[in-house]
């Protein structure tokens, strides 16, 4: 009885959700499929779109391209470093704004505005800080005698650049969502640690992080995403050089689509971006809901 | 070139003159352009709204700031979208795909718009004074022929795809003012003469560049400066250099940068001629302001006007720029340096075209507006404009005499500071033309790629030309 009443609940509420679902299901699997489709054909534009099917080539060309192996495995690096930065960093900087007594909330503003400011800007406001030209990081670290080459024309210097920018900008966010998580924390049991005399590190390792993992794993799964498909900096800043050494794969994926349109190609690039995202946030969701089920 | 005014050509300048003085310039251009069409003619659209696409360039500017007098003259309102030249591709591309007009006129890179989509654009051949429509003033041929070429037609002359609009071209600039403080000096030192022209080589060039670097000057820190940053930027920096030794992307490279091709054939990049070129850039790269590999051509600019260095090859429309900044009076211009075969000024121009899919008083409209856009009239406000302003399509304007005095200074027209240099460089002799094919940016983005990387000593030059000459040829298919 119980459960044909729960039953007759479920197809109400299917009922209800149902004009959301399809509406959701026409702007998420139309462009999919199309996607698909044109991931299997040449693309033509002049007189209205038009698609020869071409069975596997642009999927073949795909798993044989050098240039697309390389700025896979450029992504991969600018993903680590720029995640697993902003998050050591992000954790610090919530840590260390939690433990202000006076002042916390003038503080976190001030943390707060890279965030605020568009991806362009920031780039644009690379670009310019480190022009070899006038740009004062640039007479900073000449000037100090730490660098006297031209950042954004250097290969390893570049990418360092980029990363770096990203880092400033995002840290922030992760700051914002640790604090969130560092108010749950139990102050009684961080009480009863001091009392038992607990080091601050103790504290941390055994009270602390356990009780924010969850919400670290928020943090890096929102930052996770964003990593992958970031674009707008570095193609203000570098354009993906010098070299292609800060060509990542949304930057060679802007290239094919929009210099070459060669629509069919992109497509197939830009399905294995989303397999790619779809696995990261699974392995992400998955290690989230273990940690929530042994808390 | 000589000209020679009759006395009613004297009268219809004085003419001129008086309307100038009475109706102000927006004025005098409505009133002139009526010469070239009846008051019929010219409000045939009268009502319309058009959409003009626009690389953010000078000349547009120019016309976007003095838009009334076309609008007192046909009723026809224009409404201007100014961008990137990627972003515009982009959005004239998906507009051909849509299949409608949602540009009328479009600015057509001969590179990235006519070559890739010239079935999208309408052959303006069938507008050109037919069906009641005003015919080109002076006619297409009063356009430098090498732009009409470069920047009109793709394949053969059958179909016109656009008239020439704007003509950066590649030349030397250089500070004037220490190439004559020091110009006893380096004549000494370097043992020839190093006044910039094309009679100085590419390796003098260098050894000039060398000179600048030693401890010779206090004024500016390096000899040249280059827009070497991975972009397209780099390839025409390139460019000039493997034209001037012999290089060519392809075979028959003269007839493929003017008319182009759809089917090229294979790359010669991998020619002795070509690698001789990149091996002297790279060398020339290896002594040039090490800020160049993040420049791009506004890049190079801005810190040649901040002293960095004494010279460099650039966009001639950045005179207008130039002229009116802290170095005002301190620039020269001249051709590029000759190389083995000869000296080569890449043509960096456009035209303008219209959508394949525009209609009716659409198309009539867009027409009207290519023709008023392109005129004498609105080429010689464009010099004169404080908003910006190219340099003219037209071998009239510069033949006419307020223009002709306007290119030595002092001038209210900087860009025609350019003038002597632009005759010689828009020479078919001197003229740079990159190859016109539909997938230039595959080939583009190739060759400023293997730059990139041999600049930052990844590569030889060999292997570099080898590589781009295999990537070019994949994308052309040969």
């Amino acid at each position: 009885m119980a459960g044909n009443a729960r039953r007759g609940g479920q197809g109400f509420e299917l009922a209800m959700m149902s004009p959301a679902l399809i509406l959701l299901a026409a702007i998420s699997f139309i462009p999919l499929f199309t996607m698909i489709w044109m991931s299997l054909s040449k693309v033509g534009l002049i007189g209205g779109l038009s698609f020869d099917f071409i069975g596997l080539d642009n999927w073949r060309h795909l798993f044989t391209d050098p240039d697309i192996g390389s700025s896979w495995i450029l992504s991969l690096i600018y993903f680590a470093a720029t995640v697993g930065a902003e998050m050591v960093l992000g954790t610090l900087m919530a840590l260390l704004i939690h433990s202000l007594i006076k002042g916390r909330n003038f503080v976190l503003s001030l943390v707060l505005i890279p965030m605020f400011i568009a991806p362009i800007i920031v780039g644009l406001l690379g670009r310019f800080l480190l022009d070899p030209s006038f740009g004062l990081y640039s007479w900073f670290l000449s000037a100090t005698g730490l660098y006297d080459g031209n950042i954004l024309g250097s290969v390893g210097p570049a990418l360092a650049a980029v990363i770096a920018l990203d880092i400033w900008e995002w840290s922030p966010l992760v700051a914002l969502i640790v604090l969130a998580g560092l108010t749950a924390v139990p102050t009684d049991i961080l009480e009863a640690a001091e009392v038992d005399g607990a080091s601050y590190r103790h504290k941390l390792v055994s009270i602390i992080l356990p009780s924010i993992l969850p919400i670290l794993l928020v943090a890096l799964l929102i930052r996770a995403m964003d990593a992958i498909r970031f674009f707008a900096i570095i193609f203000i800043t570098t354009n993906g050089g010098p070299a292609d050494s800060t060509k990542i794969i949304p930057i060679r994926l802007y290239d094919i689509a929009f210099r070459f349109f060669d629509l069919g190609y992109a497509s197939a690039v830009g399905l294995t971006m989303l397999v790619f995202s779809i696995v990261i946030a699974t392995v992400f969701v998955r290690v989230l809901q273990r940690k929530e089920a042994v808390v | 070139m000589t000209t020679h005014h009759s006395r009613r050509d004297i009268l219809k300048g004085l003419g001129g003159a008086a309307a100038l003085t009475t109706l102000g310039a927006g004025s005098l251009r409505t009133a002139l352009a009526k010469t070239m069409a009846d008051d019929k003619t010219w409000k045939q659209a009268s009502g319309t709204t058009i959409q003009f696409i626009s690389e953010n360039t000078p000349p547009t500017t120019a016309i976007a700031a003095n838009l009334e007098p076309f609008k007192q003259l046909t009723g026809i309102d224009v409404k201007i979208t100014q961008l990137e030249l990627g972003d515009l591709v982009k959005k004239v591309a998906l507009d051909f795909g849509s299949g409608r007009s949602a540009y009328d006129v479009i600015y057509a890179d001969p590179y990235q718009v006519v070559a890739p989509y010239h079935q999208g654009l309408m052959d303006l051949n069938t507008l050109n004074g037919k069906n009641g429509l005003p015919a080109v003033p002076k006619g297409i041929g009063d356009f430098i022929p090498t732009q009409l070429g470069a920047a009109g037609y793709f394949g053969n002359r059958d179909a016109l795809y656009a008239l020439p609009y704007d003509c950066p071209t590649m030349i030397w600039i250089y500070r004037k003012d220490l190439f004559e403080k020091y110009h006893d000096q380096m004549k000494k030192d370097l043992g020839f003469d190093p006044t910039p022209s094309d009679k100085i080589t590419w390796e003098q060039y260098y050894q000039i560049a060398k000179w600048f670097n030693g401890d010779h000057v206090k004024e500016v820190k390096y000899g040249t400066g280059h827009q070497a940053k991975q972009y397209d930027s780099l390839q025409c920096d390139f460019s000039n250099v493997l034209m001037a030794y012999g290089g060519e992307y392809f075979k028959n490279g003269d007839q493929v940068g003017l008319l182009g091709s759809a089917k090229p054939g294979p790359s010669t990049l991998d020619q002795p001629a070509a690698i001789e070129a990149a091996k002297f850039y790279q060398k020339l790269l290896k002594i040039a302001d090490p800020g160049s590999t993040s420049w791009d051509w506004t890049g190079v600019a801005n810190a040649f006007e901040n002293g960095r260095f004494a010279m460099m090859p650039e966009w001639h429309e950045f005179a207008g720029s130039l002229e009116s900044g802290k170095l005002k009076g301190k620039v020269g211009y001249a051709p590029l340096p000759t190389g083995p075969k000869r000296s080569a000024n890449l043509y960096g121009g456009t035209g303008i075209g219209i959508n394949g899919n525009a209609t009716g008083k659409q198309k009539t409209a867009a027409w009207l507006f290519v023709v008023w856009a392109t005129s004498p009239q609105t080429q010689l406000a464009g010099l004169k404009s404080k908003e910006g302003g190219g340099t003219p399509t037209r071998t009239s304007v510069y033949n006419m005499p307020e223009v002709k005095k306007a290119s030595h200074p002092p001038t209210d027209m900087p860009n025609m500071l350019t003038a002597d240099t632009m005759q010689i460089a828009w020479d078919k002799d001197h003229i740079g033309l990159r190859p016109k094919i539909p997938a230039w940016n595959q080939a583009d983005t190739a060759v400023f790629t293997e730059l990139s990387k041999m600049l930052a000593g990844q590569q030889s030059p060999e292997q570099t030309m080898k590589t781009a000459k295999q990537k070019i040829d994949s994308a052309t298919g040969a």
